[in-house]
């Protein structure tokens, strides 16, 4: 399986950009907890490098095994990510006002985590293999939503409105990709619209109240800046005392002294922008983007419609991710709990985000293999 | 490859909309680090950078000689970091039992949301001690600087008191407030969330300055004394109230200012604020015949009448407009010396009604009465003194012989200061150099002349009128001192009865102002007995005091008695 132009088509300058990233997460995780006294496994900035190690592990191993074959598999994985999300509910560890992990002992495993990459598979296997030259009929698009539709009121439930809206996200690029006739994008707006008061009248009665209140606080901020508003409002104040240059490593006063919640998880990027300022936080970015980049050329360059549809779903998920958390931490998106990929600390974000990228070097890698 | 109809373009398009995602947020970061930096800096500051003041040091209170009067000690302060208390309603009755409080205010204290209270400042090292035995967490001690008066009693209404937060709130304290404080320093302590400090910052620091030093005129020797010999009379005659003032005539400077009853200022709390009060300052009384020092000095520098004219004196029984005067004595012809030798009322009216009302109005006023006396003090009463055209019929007689005025003794000690000095109305004052911490000196107080009352000859004359008093002939026998010459007069003021607003015969004020060496006086002694029991004329009661404080401080001052010899060779010249 692995010959020459494997080799050669192995973008190297990609690896070197996440591993950029990565070190550049780790490096902000350790200015804000190493004085944190470490825990039972260790401190979390040596956990995050133990998870980034097994995180490249899962990168080559998605990387290795033929598209292909990952998604003949999709059906078995769709089954078994489902099962997990229900198995959640049932014995999931409660954290912060939600059920959303399996204690495996050593890991706690986060299926809705897992469940986004399963179903960009499950949904890319079903695109491809129908030929679409004036888009999905209305028939065709109840299948994909059925299939978006079972784990998306599973993950709801726990609640984890980041995965829920993550869900949400990628189907509708990929549907926007596919097309749809027209019969059927009228139909489908018409149907969103008039069920639209039913789903938010859901979506609203699912939310805990620090959920509303976070979404309160987004529409105005001066509501309660200390309460709601206070993620938002320390994250923004960390960013712009930054400056241009940066208050430096271990310099930022918001994050060392903890004013800023979650430096190490959802707000990495506020914590980064503060120690590296205006400067650091655009070559941080150029990195980011060239890693999009490289997905959409993944996309662009794949040799079927199982790989372009596989990259677009993957690419939208980290866009989306991507968009969320730094919106969020600029104050312009509110305040939804999804990590950045690859600097959030966290083993579940850190190992799906690397078997994704791994599976975009999967495609890219494989664009001039005959398959069978 | 060409998959899917216009997925290349579609794939644009999703680029595009990736990279404009990606200008929108470098517009924003641009907004937040760029544009909005400086203030969103200053707000991260504020929240993590908290000023702290740092009291400066009280400058020490010296007397005339050095002595300390008021001083600084490290005493244990109570404090509480309410987050590290878990139990608040159980620990608060408990401190409430060992501080003897009420437990309600500390435990309101306790469950404010501020991250720093005081339980209780100041308190004994007994106290703290025992506060600390509980062994509560979040409850700690902080040493604080602390006024401390080693003299107690002594001149506690002149020295006044600093509170819990070294601000002078009475006396000297509280007028040489600002000098005595110094500047308050500050530094920047950094906080966390927690509000927890993390270090402090070597360039946001401003050290306080310790407070100015004072030196005053008083001289603890002579207060001692003053006030040794009011607590006596006070035991004796069981007056309300007493207060003695030393001034050194040529100066102004006040040598002793004593008042009873007692305060001590290192227990301010415990007493009641009446006693905090200067009397001798800050309440006017009705002076009585001292005040005839005045009207006789005014009819001498007019020159309606020389010391030797003739009045009859009615044989101490005179009617006047809407009344009757009497005197303690009957009296048939005296001269004017001899009226105020003798004291006598009616010989006194007489000579004032030589004068118009106009002018012994503007005699009184030119000695100082009615307005303040400028002593640097706070809190000083002018007195009172009706104008003439509000004056009645017996006015004239009355303000004469020292009633319907009403003034401070620190205004009488003045007033006669300058006829002992010829003629010069000094602005009294208590402090005479301000020195920095190094002990140099930043700032002297010269003697301050107000304004020339009457000649030197008038002055002369009168002097020599009231060495008179004190004498055989005189009302002031009583204030006689072996070796010295003494100029004085004695006062007797009924007051009014608050009840039937006449003049009362039992309640009085007995009063004796007195001058020595009269030659070249040296001080001036003013003492006022308020309300003493039993025989109350000045004569008898104020006039002793005044001789045995006089006596002790002219041998403490080194003045030396009239030889024999010198009187001989006087008489002989």
């Amino acid at each position: 399986m692995i010959d020459r132009r494997f080799i050669s088509s192995f973008d190297a300058w990609f690896v070197v950009v996440v591993l950029l990233i990565l070190s550049l997460g780790v490096l902000s995780i350790y200015t804000v907890t190493y004085t944190v006294a470490p825990k039972a496994h260790g401190a979390i900035y040596t956990k995050q490098v133990i998870w980034i190690f097994l995180g490249l592990i899962v990168f080559f191993i998605a990387a290795s095994i033929d598209y292909h074959e990952i998604a003949r598999f999709s059906t078995f994985l769709y089954a078994a990510g489902v099962v997990l999300l229900i198995l959640v509910l049932l014995v999931g560890r409660t954290g912060m006002g939600a059920r959303r992990w399996i204690s495996l002992g050593f890991f706690d495993l986060q299926p809705s985590e897992w469940i986004k990459l399963i179903v960009i598979i499950v949904l890319a296997r079903y695109f491809s293999n129908r030929s679409h030259p004036r888009g999905l009929s209305l028939l065709e698009l109840l299948v994909p939503v059925l299939w978006v539709g079972v784990p998306l009121i599973l993950v709801l439930k726990q609640p984890d409105l980041g995965t829920a809206l993550v869900l949400l996200f990628i189907p509708t690029v990929m549907i926007a990709l596919v097309g749809l006739r027209s019969r059927t994008a009228g139909f489908s707006v018409l149907v969103s619209l008039m069920a639209f008061p039913f789903i938010w009248e859901i979506f609203w009665n699912v939310l805990k109240p620090y959920q509303r209140n976070r979404l309160i606080a987004f529409i105005n901020p001066a509501v309660d800046p200390t309460g709601h508003g206070y993620h938002a409002l320390q994250s923004k104040i960390a960013i712009g005392s930054g400056g241009l240059f940066g208050k430096g490593l271990f310099g930022g006063t918001q994050s060392q002294l903890k004013f800023l919640p979650e430096g190490h998880t959802d707000f990495v990027f506020s914590v980064f922008a503060e120690e590296w300022g205006f400067v650091g936080v655009l070559v941080l970015l150029t990195l980011y983007f060239l890693l999009i980049w490289w997905g959409i050329d993944a996309a662009n360059k794949a040799k079927d419609h199982l790989g372009v549809f596989m990259a677009v779903g993957v690419v939208s998920m980290l866009v989306f991710y991507l968009a969320v958390n730094i919106g969020m931490t600029l104050g312009v998106a509110p305040v939804v709990g999804v990590p950045l990929p690859l600097m959030s600390y966290g083993g579940n974000s850190i190992l799906t985000t690397m078997a994704g990228l791994g599976l975009l070097l999967n495609i890219k890698i494989r664009r001039f293999m005959l398959f069978y | 490859m060409r998959l899917l109809s216009g997925s290349t373009g579609r794939i644009i398009i999703a680029g595009a909309l990736v990279a404009i995602g990606f200008l929108g947020v470098i517009v924003r970061l641009c907004t937040l680090q760029v544009v909005e930096a400086t203030e969103l800096s200053k707000r991260a500051e504020r929240q993590h950078e908290k000023s702290v003041t740092l009291e400066g040091e009280r400058g020490t209170i010296f007397d005339r000689k050095g002595r300390i009067l008021a001083t600084n000690v490290e005493v244990p302060s109570l404090y509480a970091i309410p987050s590290l208390i878990s139990n608040r309603k159980a620990v608060a009755p408990e401190l409430g039992r060992v501080l003897r409080s009420d437990y309600r205010s500390i435990l309101k204290r306790l469950e404010g949301n501020k991250n720093f209270v005081w339980i209780e400042r100041k308190v004994s090292p007994a106290v703290a001690q025992s506060v600390m035995e509980l062994g509560i967490e979040g409850v700690g001690i902080l040493n604080e600087s602390q006024r401390f008066y080693p003299k107690r009693n002594l001149m506690g209404h002149l020295l006044g008191f600093a509170g819990v937060d070294n601000q002078g709130l009475e006396g000297i304290e509280r007028a040489y407030n600002k000098l005595l404080q110094g500047e308050k320093g500050w530094a920047v302590v950094e906080r966390d969330a927690f509000g927890h400090p993390i270090f402090q910052k070597g360039l946001d620091y401003f050290a306080p300055s310790r407070g100015k030093d004072m030196v005053l005129t008083i001289d603890e020797v002579i207060q001692h004394i003053a006030e040794t010999e009011l607590d006596a009379v006070m035991e004796q005659t069981l007056a309300d109230d007493a207060s003695v003032i030393v001034m050194d005539p040529k100066t102004g400077e006040i040598l002793a200012m004593a008042v009873r009853p007692e305060f001590n200022p290192n227990r301010v709390e415990s007493q009641h604020p009446e006693l905090w009060r200067n009397r001798a300052v800050t309440d006017p009384y009705e002076p009585g015949s001292t005040y005839k020092i005045i009207t006789a000095s005014a009819a001498l520098e007019e020159h309606v009448a020389n010391p030797d004219d003739i009045f009859y004196c009615e044989e101490g029984r005179m009617a006047i407009a809407g009344g009757v005067i009497r005197d303690h004595e009957k009296e048939g012809y005296l001269t004017f010396r001899e009226v105020i030798q003798k004291s006598s009322n009616i010989g006194m009216i007489k000579i004032a009604t030589r004068m118009d009302e106009e002018r012994l109005y503007r005699y009184s006023r030119a000695f100082g009465f009615g307005e303040k006396s400028g002593i640097d003090l706070e809190g000083e009463s002018p007195g009172m003194i009706k104008e003439p055209r509000y004056w009645s019929g017996r006015s004239l007689a009355s303000i004469a012989i020292g009633q319907e005025v009403a003034v401070t003794p620190l205004q009488i000690v003045t007033a006669v200061s300058s006829i002992a000095n010829g003629g010069m109305l000094m602005r009294p004052h208590l402090v005479s150099e301000i020195r920095d911490a190094n002990g140099h000196v930043v700032q002297t107080f010269f003697p301050e002349v107000r304004r020339h009352t009457v000649s030197p000859e008038t002055a002369g004359q009168m002097m020599n009128i009231l060495e008179g008093t004190v004498s055989k002939r005189g009302t002031g026998e009583k204030a006689t001192i072996p070796g010295y010459r003494v100029a004085g007069k004695t006062g007797t003021a009924q007051k009014i009865d608050p009840v039937t607003r006449q003049y009362s015969m039992q309640d009085t004020v007995s009063s004796f102002v007195g001058i020595v060496p009269a030659e070249d006086p040296r001080i001036v002694v003013l003492v006022v007995v308020d309300n003493p029991k039993g025989l109350a004329w000045g004569g008898t009661v104020a006039a002793p005091v005044f001789r045995n404080i006089a006596e002790q401080v002219l041998r403490y001052l080194g003045v030396p008695p009239r030889s024999q010899e010198r009187i001989v060779l006087t008489s002989a010249g």
